[in-house]
């Protein structure tokens, strides 16, 4: 029973920290309407594309498994890292109010593409690791008791609903700067964890390949071993590296994606704050 | 988005063809059980293991040090060729059943 709810938490922890913290976000937006519709219709979206993976992995597990499928989880997770950094370049460009936006006519169609992209990422998100709590309960319902199932499911969604308000009275309490900077923070790791996944997982790929020696040591070789400090095969270091893209020994291949990543993570997020602080000295 | 996913599959299907002639070994799971839960392998090279759910419940191979996650469902089997490893202890979970014991890849 605790396991269970230990399970369904932790597979829901990233989904609901994107939502909940996009919903808090658009909360503080004027004219946040149709964002809101688009971030809903982006749960509903990925409830659904959860559910239909979970029977694709019951029903079709072999070609989820198999190279396909693999090459298709890797993109789906890191179609979901970048829409992060997409939507945090967005956010901290306009952090203060969407109008913004709204009174400029040719931001208009921009402004629509950013709709789509808050509507898939809370989609891939929920659907990522949803099918993964779907299979999980439905192993649980396998096993007999079907109490045990309606129990985990309801203590999980419960838990879940209690981090999302618990998150919600945050920017609250924590002041809306501070809440910011931190949701910011948040979203920086999940998305580099989620980029993490996806190398792994296309690395796996590679290395089945008849490639060249360089190559494997490329995608293979530990650049440097940091399991002495964090070690990401015990518990919880796992559990660490799930969150944030951590690893104790990475490739040169994962050095450079993460790399890549935090950089252009830096980029997106501090010119736009360099051109709020010009316009506040201009006003 | 489909341009992209067509891609994707094109890619796996390249996959598929190849991985021949790697050292190879079998790992069953069942609910949370392995067999064997001890895997000792040649450091510094390639290798596949094969991963076969012959339990009731589906399962969550994983790995984070040999860059492994796998959802099976009863029934199902799946491989992953792991990156050559240095010498060590790269232990593995069924992440659906934490509560028992884990399994050991040792790497000489």
């Amino acid at each position: 029973m605790g396991q269970a709810l230990f399970i369904v938490w932790r597979e829901s922890i990233e989904a609901l920290l994107v939502v909940g913290i996009l919903y808090a976000w658009l909360q503080r937006q004027p004219d946040n309407r149709l964002a809101l519709r688009h971030l809903w219709a982006g749960v509903a979206l990925g409830l659904t594309a959860a559910a239909a993976l979970g029977a694709v992995m019951l029903l079709a597990g072999d070609w989820l498994n198999g190279s396909a499928g693999e090459w298709f989880q890797a993109g789906m997770t890191l179609c979901a890292a970048l829409l992060i950094l997409h939507m945090l370049a967005w956010m901290a460009r306009h952090g203060r109010s969407l109008r913004g936006e709204l009174e400029d006519q040719a931001g208009a169609a921009l402004r629509e593409g950013r709709y789509l992209g808050l509507m898939l990422l809370a989609a891939l998100a929920i659907a990522r690791e949803g099918s993964e709590t779907v299979i999980f309960l439905y192993g649980i319902g396998a096993r007999g008791d079907p109490s045990d199932l309606i129990l985990g499911a309801l203590s999980g969604l419960g838990l879940g609903l209690l981090c999302f308000h618990l998150l919600q009275r945050g920017s609250r309490v924590l002041g809306w700067q501070l809440f910011f900077r931190v949701s910011e923070v948040l979203l920086l790791l999940l998305g580099s964890a989620m980029l993490m996944a996806a190398m792994d997982r296309a690395s796996g790929q590679l290395m089945a390949l008849e490639l060249s020696d360089y190559a494997y040591g490329l995608l293979g070789d530990a650049l440097w071993d940091s399991s002495a400090l964090l070690d990401d095969g015990s518990r919880a270091g796992m559990l660490i590296a799930s969150l944030t893209g951590y690893r104790a020994m990475p490739s040169a291949f994962a050095v450079t994606g993460m790399a890549l990543y935090w950089s252009l993570a830096w980029w997106l997020l501090r010119r736009p704050r360099r051109g709020l602080a010009l316009a506040q000295a201009h006003a | 988005m489909r341009k992209s996913l067509t891609w994707l599959m094109v890619l796996g299907l390249v996959g598929t063809a190849q991985a021949g002639g790697l050292p190879t070994y079998q790992i069953d799971v069942s609910d949370g059980v392995f067999t064997p839960a001890r895997l000792e392998v040649p450091a510094g090279q390639r290798f596949k293991i094969i991963v076969r759910n012959v339990g009731q419940g589906p399962i969550e191979f994983e790995s984070t040090p040999l860059r492994v996650e796998k959802v099976l469902s009863p029934g199902a089997q799946s491989f992953v060729v792991v990156h050559p490893l240095k010498p060590g202890r790269y232990p593995f979970f069924d992440e659906f059943r934490m509560d028992l014991p884990e399994g050991e890849i040792i790497a000489r």
